[in-house]
């Protein structure tokens, strides 16, 4: 284990020495007709809003380029963007925003630059590893109806209330990782002192069920096989409007824990400049708009004017400061070892 | 008659080889190169995405796997649950095949729909069902209410859980491997055993199950195989309080990036289930001596066994069947609903609001379409190609054997007891080579790695029960080899062949584990395109294509029953 910890740290130093010179910038050749820009990304309604806000927009500004999209899950395209590394066949990947930062360090993706007109708009936060497209935080969701009094605190969680009625996040995974380093925090830990994140969790099993997907959770309600967990509040909020009306995003007093998508260009693209435009349409109005209506997630750019009846739904301006953020090296490094314990000591 | 069974064997001993020639080059051109790399980073002593392939061989792996409580019992529990999935499989399989070979012929068509529907169904549709039959609420829980038996609230995300789930979408495998064996019982042995006074439950355990053993033998390796690999069903129905091997190699390999321990796990499993395969191998042959032309010895069953079987065969039997058929129709009536209902997620339970709108968008939605008609072009190509692959190699293996036929055929099975997990990451190392290759061959030739286990043992079975005296006979009347085979082989063998085309057509049509790892931006399958909206949320569209699908396959199979007989009448 120690080798395996001290070989990947060389790795990532090495990556972060040699990082630089991909990124010193020469002359990029400007988009033709017959360019085509390869684009990995999720399904459904994803895949749906960029074809239509922003593969529409690239080619009409770009007449005869070609958009090609390879659909997939986030470990897929990562594993597969790693195997290409320096030959990718993609030029645009969507990463989560550990994945991302980490992408960045291993020499796969580029770190973002100015490029991108709407990079200067960012809030911070969604400046590191990649483009930030979409904040997604994670936080409690669960049956109004079981709760003697609204959840309000991460704390809640561990109201014996609800005792052998928690589905619990699997990790590793986004809301996992964020349910763990929540827990960890709210208890005078920390991603550098998870032990007590690890010991806290144990102390809520039995758990009704280990949930691996937000789809699998919204079955585990309907079923009444669960009552509470962590989630995405975003798509949530669609469940819980369209299908469920008893489920209740919380808003903890400690802030949600920050998630976040990311759209990274290729080490090695051979379309940087369409590339770089794909991603400024993305982080454009129309697109950040959809994807707030459709989907509830909120947009990275400040720039964009949120309708009001949409605004108290999303994660605006002041609320971005208030995500809970983590030391994503620490987290990466960690997690083979902290999935291992995972396992074995929470789900097994 | 084993005299000149020999004589031919050392005249043409060449026969077997070349037979055996074509799946061996097959897979040796296509597979060995991602096993070789997967056997490779397996003795990588630590995890390096970007380092070279080989380097200096540690068994630091293999020692981390085996010196690891928690793994260990991991891959105990997880060849424990294939061999319980392979059991249920065959107690609720059997009685089904009976049933399917006793139908009348006009209703076999709409019956093998029925079979079929969990392969024609997304395994989330199929999770669903499990979820509506074992939930706190389920349908299990309110019929015993009826009888006022209290609600059972722990069978979800058990074992248990995941071994039904895993049955019914494996009980297509055991039913077609038994239906073709069954049925080519020619009734003049049922008619002997009748007029000795066998009862036909009796006949079924004395005279069907012993001459169905090759089948079964087939559909036991399958089953086993595929269940000791499966993560999908296991990750939705376990809840993650159950674990498989096939979960850890995904997470190794995928979230982790840890891909020496995924290859290193993914082979001791191989080996593992390898030697269960060549188990059920070897005592299939000493319990079918007259198979070798051996002489049998006599058994006796006791007097009681027999009045038992006699008293309580008939009902549980009964019993059995339509348990089976209750889970194999599950699926189906949630489709048939799901696919009209106006709801966000497919995994939504309860009819909202009716909505045509999931079939608008498979059918015109462009992109679902062109992803459909591509499925539909590989999954037929793939089931030609591996049939004529697998059919020479069917052959060797019932008719000419030779030294090393045994590893040979151990060899063709590796595609099937890899998970596939694997195989994907074996592929990975080898992207740039592969996406040199146009696509769609490069996909095809994967398809067919990835089938032709299944063909193999379906065709072996089937070659098995060919009736030898009718090419003797036509032999005799001066047929020549090329029209024995195509005017007495082939007709005997259609129903196989139908058999092994619709399974290797559906494996190649839902296969997205390794696909997803070499899917193109020119090349997205139906499969692929699901688990990527499944990776965000999955809409109810994929109940429109499967209600589509299992309508297809009903049309399909009418047609193909004015073509072909999916008996074997001749046979009587």
């Amino acid at each position: 284990m120690t080798t395996t910890r001290r070989q990947i740290g060389r790795l990532l130093l090495g990556a972060g020495l040699a990082a630089p010179v991909h990124f010193t910038r020469t002359a990029v050749a400007q988009p033709k007709a017959g360019d085509e820009l390869v684009v990995g990304v999720w399904g459904g309604a994803q895949e749906r809003i960029v074809r239509e806000h922003v593969e529409k927009a690239l080619l009409a500004k770009y007449p005869g380029v070609k958009v090609s999209y390879v659909l997939g899950g986030t470990p897929e395209r990562r594993a597969r963007a790693y195997a290409e590394r320096g030959r990718p066949s993609f030029d645009v990947i969507y990463l989560n925003i550990f994945e991302s930062r980490q992408a960045v360090k291993d020499g796969v993706t580029q770190a973002p630059t100015d490029a991108v007109p709407q990079f200067a708009n960012l809030y911070d936060v969604a400046k590191l590893g990649g483009y930030g497209v979409a904040f997604n935080p994670v936080t409690i969701v669960y049956d109004k109806r079981k709760a003697s009094k609204p959840v309000t605190s991460w704390q809640d969680l561990w109201n014996p209330e609800w005792r052998g009625r928690i589905a619990w996040p699997s990790y590793p995974g986004a809301q996992g990782t964020a349910a763990l380093l929540m827990a960890a925090k709210i208890f005078g830990g920390s991603e550098n002192a998870i032990d007590i994140g690890f010991r806290k969790i144990r102390e809520l099993k039995p758990f009704a069920a280990i949930q691996g997907s937000q789809d699998q959770l919204y079955g585990m309600f309907d079923q009444g096989v669960a009552d509470i967990s962590v989630e995405f509040g975003s798509f949530t909020r669609s469940y819980a409007e369209t299908r469920n009306p008893n489920i209740e995003i919380a808003n903890p007093v400690e802030g949600q824990a920050i998630a976040m998508n990311v759209a990274c260009i290729t080490v090695g693209t051979r379309n940087q400049k369409l590339a770089e435009e794909w991603v400024n349409l993305h982080l454009s109005a129309p697109c950040m708009l959809a994807y707030a209506q459709q989907i509830y997630y909120s947009p990275t750019v400040k720039n964009i004017a949120i309708p009001a009846d949409l605004q108290p739904k999303l994660v605006l301006g002041p609320d971005v400061a208030k995500l809970v953020d983590f030391d994503w090296d620490v987290v990466i490094r960690n997690q083979p070892a902290w999935t291992s314990r995972f396992n074995r000591e929470i789900a097994g | 008659m084993t005299k000149t069974a020999t004589g031919t064997l050392e005249k043409r001993s060449f026969i077997g080889p070349l037979l055996a020639f074509p799946v061996t080059f097959w897979l040796l051109l296509t597979f060995a190169a991602p096993f070789a790399v997967l056997t490779l980073l397996s003795l990588h002593e630590y995890p390096d995405p970007f380092g070279p392939i080989i380097q200096p061989p540690s068994a630091a792996q293999f020692a981390s796997i085996f010196g690891d409580e928690f793994l260990v019992r991991i891959i105990i529990e997880t060849l424990l649950l294939g061999a319980g999935v392979t059991a249920l499989t065959v107690l609720l399989g059997y009685p089904l095949a009976l049933w399917l070979v006793r139908l009348p012929l006009k209703w076999r068509p709409l019956a093998f729909a029925v079979i079929l529907i969990p392969l024609l169904t997304n395994v989330v549709v199929r999770s669903l069902g499990i979820v509506l039959l074992l939930a706190p609420d389920g349908l299990i829980n309110q019929v015993l209410s009826v009888f006022g038996i209290p609600p059972f609230r722990q069978m979800l995300y058990t074992h248990g859980a995941v071994a039904l789930a895993l049955a019914q979408v494996f009980m297509p495998f055991m039913v077609l491997a038994l239906y073709d064996v069954l049925q080519g019982t020619s009734p003049r042995v049922h008619e002997a055993a009748e007029s000795l006074g066998a009862s036909r439950t009796i006949r079924v355990f004395l005279v069907d199950l012993p001459l169905s053993l090759p089948g079964l033998r087939a559909g036991i390796i399958i089953v086993f195989l595929m269940a000791s690999t499966a993560y999908v069903s296991a990750t939705l129905l376990g809840g993650k309080k159950v674990w498989t091997t096939g979960m850890l190699v995904w997470q190794e390999a995928l979230q982790n990036l840890n891909a020496p321990m995924a290859a290193a796990l993914a082979l001791v499993m191989t080996l593992a289930s390898t030697v269960f395969a060549l188990l059920v191998i070897g005592i299939t042959r000493k319990l079918t001596p007259w198979k070798s032309g051996a002489p049998g010895s006599s058994r006796s069953v006791p007097g009681w066994l027999l009045r038992i079987l006699d008293l309580f065969g008939p009902v549980i039997g009964k019993l059995l069947l339509a348990s089976s058929l209750l889970l194999l129709l599950l699926p189906l009536v949630l489709v048939m609903i799901q696919s009209f209902n106006d709801v966000p997620q497919a995994t939504v339970a309860g009819f909202r609001a009716f909505t045509l709108k999931w079939y608008d968008r498979v059918l015109f939605g462009g992109a679902y379409a062109a992803s459909f008609w591509i499925s539909v072009q590989l999954a037929a190509a793939t089931a030609v190609l591996a049939i004529g692959l697998a059919l020479p190699a069917a052959f060797a293996l019932s008719r000419h054997r030779f030294r090393g036929l045994m590893a040979l055929s151990a060899f063709w099975t590796l595609p099937l007891s890899l998970p596939h997990v694997a195989i994907g990451v074996g592929m990975l190392k080898l992207l740039q080579a592969f996406t040199a290759i146009p696509p769609f061959l490069g996909m095809l030739a994967v398809h067919v790695v990835l089938v032709l286990p299944f063909s193999i043992a379906l065709l072996q079975a089937s070659v098995e029960q060919l009736d030898k005296a009718q090419e003797d006979a036509a032999a005799s009347l001066g047929a020549s080899a090329l029209s024995r085979f195509l005017w007495v082989i082939m007709p005997g063998l259609a129903p196989g062949l139908v058999a092994a085309g619709i399974m290797s057509f559906l494996i190649s049509f839902g296969e997205v584990t390794v696909t997803s790892f070499l899917t193109t931006a020119r090349m997205t399958t139906l499969p692929v395109r699901i688990y990527a909206e499944a990776s965000f949320s999955l809409e109810p569209t994929v109940h429109a294509v499967s209600a589509i699908l299992i309508v297809v396959t009903v049309l399909l199979l009418m047609i193909l029953n004015r073509l072909v007989r999916l008996d074997r009448l001749y046979a009587r």
